[in-house]
């Protein structure tokens, strides 16, 4: 018996070296396919994420709704507090809110002189956030619309106020965002009273440094940060932050969007502007048409429009 | 008809893809900033090793790869690379489960440990070769050393949590009388 069983152990055991050894040069040919042909994976990336995440929304969903009433019990117990701060920051927002109104009244009359048709850009589709997916040193979320809603790679995504990140891989229902706080996010941006333009550079941690900035002694502390539009990744004018001074005196940039509680995001429908070469092509020969967006008519867009306007401006 | 042996071993199987996908669930709900304090760990490698070298027959490689990948793509990570240097790190700890029953938990500890620190090692020098653009090395030894303080509670999770121990001499024959 004793000697059967070594015999079939010796028969087995090379056998199944064999097979693990075609295992780890399968997974290491998956490995170098993604080095040689990226996209391709990347897409497949896609897909496997899109027919596994949105199995697991019913489960996600609760526990992240959990989680939130357990944040909110929490808050309650300091509400007196939070009440007062409150009052005092509705009694700044009431006269912000005058300034608005009547600077929003001054730029629709305005637009209205001028007849400005307003970037057609700003039309967006807004998704739920479903699942953080990035491993420590990515960082990234997964929304529920995609391809489906026709969301393409490269587009801006937003939280109500600022800029979070940029779309990177569309599945049917999802769409990863990456966010300007992974390592491998790179953004052009203007800082906003002088004029200077900077690279945004994720480094995984909250605020994110800026760099390539061609005179730092008119940079300071507290001067707004907005996409510059370079290279045309981004439309430009979206807020993106403020600039701080770091720990270790290098200057950073305290995000707008509020990073701890990503929920909903917008993304940005942009679109290809025309690329003008040389001065034979300075007249546009077919003028795209301007993107509407479903379901909206094109007064409502205008409006919103001006909203976005209106809080960039501010 | 299945024997009670096949039943238990194919249960501790289903636990570990349970598991398994419960740290995946776990990882991936959308709760909070995720860059800010420390790098949470692979749990998935650290229970498929401390499982190994107690009950090999518990962790099926073909299973083990399966889920690695399926990580690997879901969190942004190279595909693949990670997956096979598990792999490879499971089947040497494989082999040596039965080395490492007569000597104690520190120099399991340990094994795994230089497992961990070899594994991290060729995965920087292949990416490095191949020019794929990585995060900087403080981060990744950060991540190591959680990996490597983890394991000892992973290890006990499993001995006293989930009864994984390493079989005594007559209990097998014992078990296997059953059949």
């Amino acid at each position: 018996m004793a000697k059967n069983k070594r015999h079939g152990e010796d028969y087995v055991t090379p056998v199944r070296r064999i097979l693990v050894g075609l295992l780890v040069f399968v997974l290491l040919a998956v490995f170098l396919v993604w080095r040689i042909d990226s996209p391709r994976v990347e897409r497949f990336r896609a897909q496997i994420v899109d027919a596994l995440v949105p199995n697991m929304e019913w489960a996600l969903v609760p526990v992240t709704k959990a989680a939130g009433l357990i944040e909110g019990f929490q808050s309650y117990a300091r509400l007196a507090e939070q009440n007062q701060e409150l009052r005092r920051e509705l009694q700044q927002m009431k006269a912000w809110r005058e300034a608005a109104l009547q600077l929003e009244q001054e730029n629709a009359t305005l637009l209205d002189l001028n007849n400005v048709r307003l970037d057609a850009r700003l039309s967006y589709v807004t998704g739920v956030v479903l699942a953080d997916s990035g491993s420590p040193f990515r960082q990234s979320v997964l929304l529920n619309v995609g391809a489906r809603d026709g969301v393409v790679d490269g587009w801006a995504a937003m939280d109500g106020l600022g800029l979070v990140g940029r779309i990177s891989g569309v599945g049917g229902q999802t769409a990863r965002v990456i966010l300007l706080t992974d390592s491998s996010s790179r953004i052009p941006v203007t800082v906003q009273p002088s004029g200077q333009t900077a690279l945004l550079r994720g480094d995984n941690t909250g605020q994110p440094p800026l760099e390539f900035i061609e005179n730092t002694e008119e940079v300071r502390p507290g001067d707004r940060v907005v996409s510059s539009g370079d290279g045309g990744l981004f439309p430009a004018g979206l807020l993106v932050g403020e600039v701080v001074r770091g720990p270790d005196r290098r200057l950073r940039v305290r995000l707008a969007a509020d990073y701890g509680r990503l929920e909903f995001l917008r993304v940005l429908r942009s679109h290809q502007g025309e690329r003008i070469e040389d001065a034979g092509a300075l007249i546009v020969l077919n003028p795209v048409l301007a993107p509407v967006a479903e379901g909206e008519n094109a007064g409502d867009i205008s409006a919103q429009a001006v909203g976005e306007d209106g809080e960039a401006g501010q | 008809m299945i024997s009670p042996l096949a039943l238990h071993r194919w249960a501790f199987i289903g636990l570990f893809l349970l598991l398994s996908m419960f740290i995946i669930f776990a990882r991936i709900l959308p709760l909070g900033p995720v860059s800010e304090g420390m790098p949470p760990p692979d749990t998935i490698v650290l229970l498929g090793f401390a499982w190994v070298l107690r009950r090999p027959d518990f962790v099926p490689v073909v299973l083990f790869a399966a889920i690695l990948l399926v990580t690997d793509l879901l969190f942004l990570r190279p595909p693949g690379l990670a997956t096979a240097l598990a792999v490879i790190g499971l089947e040497w700890l494989r082999a040596r489960a039965g080395l490492m029953r007569e000597r104690g938990f520190i120099i399991e500890w340990a094994t795994v440990a230089s497992v961990l620190a070899l594994m991290l090692l060729a995965e920087r020098v292949v990416l490095a070769l191949l020019f794929v653009p990585q995060d900087n090395p403080g981060l990744a030894v950060f991540a190591l050393a959680v990996n490597i303080l983890f394991y000892p509670f992973i290890a006990a999770l499993s001995v006293w949590g989930f009864r994984v121990r390493r079989l005594a001499p007559g209990e097998h024959a014992a078990e296997a009388r059953l059949v």
